[in-house]
């Protein structure tokens, strides 16, 4: 045999090595390593979150912002609720809020059949 | 059939049995599709788990058009490409710092034993993956599924999405630079 038909017997017995090789087995505790990785993705996300929020900077504009939302409550909206208000005397607030009936159920002792 | 459509319908309302089941079924030809391209155990276990978490995140996508073989095969083939080509960008840019002058050490690839192969063939094995290692990725890919998975033609051609002939032309190329590669190596080492 020729050193290029060795060779070519070499390639050959090369290319047929993989013929009826068995499927390589994986991690027997694949999946707890899979669910332990879910895991932390989702606790990554959460103390990402978290971490973002007590930024100072953004603790402060979210503290700013609620502030904002307050003032603006109670002055920039202060002028619709005073017209309310004085539009409704006693007796119609005591109706508006069933203030009578309420006492009236609870008076077992004065009831008088009307 | 009637199980896999039930499991995979269990795993689209989050079911995490089924999501198990489906794991412990196809975690090894997961694995070995893997294994065979990026030819790395510790890389090929990660990938794995990346791919069952894809599956988990993705399965509302999954329409039932293909077998959910052919799909788990595509995610696990493009995956398995994907991270070879972040690890060619990184040694490029490793290279690049080197020539920098900031470190001299050089990545050296181990030759890779396919624990599937027999003890006797083992030597022959891994001459042929590194040859394999060498080919473009769909060649690459082709004679993965066809040789270590033993997927017939046309599934392999259902996972890359083309015809049967495109695969059989894929994996005569496939074998020609095969042989190229060998034909070098025996040249250099059989003397």
């Amino acid at each position: 045999m020729t050193s290029k038909e060795k060779i070519q017997h070499e390639i050959e017995q090369t290319l047929q090595c993989l013929d009826g090789v068995k499927r390589a087995e994986s991690n027997p505790f694949l999946f707890t390593r899979i669910q332990a990785r879910m895991n932390k993705r989702s606790s990554r996300w959460e103390e990402r979150t978290f971490s973002f929020i007590s930024k100072p900077a953004i603790a402060i504009a979210i503290v700013v912002l609620v502030m904002a939302v307050n003032g603006w409550a109670l002055w920039g909206g202060s002028g619709t609720s005073e017209v309310v208000t004085s539009e409704l005397n006693g007796s119609e607030l005591a109706n508006e809020y069933n203030v009578v009936a309420s006492i009236n159920n609870y008076d077992y002792e004065n009831m008088t059949n009307e | 059939m009637t199980n896999e459509t039930e499991l995979i319908e269990q795993l689209k309302q989050g079911d995490e049995t089924a999501f198990k089941t489906i794991v412990e079924q196809w975690k090894d030809m997961v694995y070995n599709t893997i294994l065979g391209i990026v030819q790395n155990e510790t890389e090929a276990e990660d990938l794995a788990q990346d791919v069952f978490i894809k599956v988990f995140e993705k399965i509302n996508t999954f329409k039932g058009d293909s077998k959910f073989s052919t799909w788990l095969y595509r995610i696990a083939t493009t995956t398995a490409l994907d991270h070879l080509r972040s690890k060619k960008r990184k040694k490029r840019f490793g290279f690049l710092q080197a020539l920098g002058g900031d470190g001299d050490e050089k990545v050296s690839i181990p030759d890779f034993h396919h624990p599937g192969v027999s003890l006797d063939n083992k030597e022959r094995a891994a001459v042929l993956f590194k040859a394999i290692d060498g080919l473009p990725e769909n060649q690459k890919t082709a004679y993965t599924l066809h040789k270590l998975e033993g997927l017939s033609y046309r599934d392999v051609s259902e996972v890359l999405n083309t015809t049967v002939s495109a695969v059989e032309s894929l994996m005569s190329r496939a074998n020609q630079n095969l042989r190229k590669q060998l034909e070098e190596y025996y040249n250099k080492h059989y003397r």
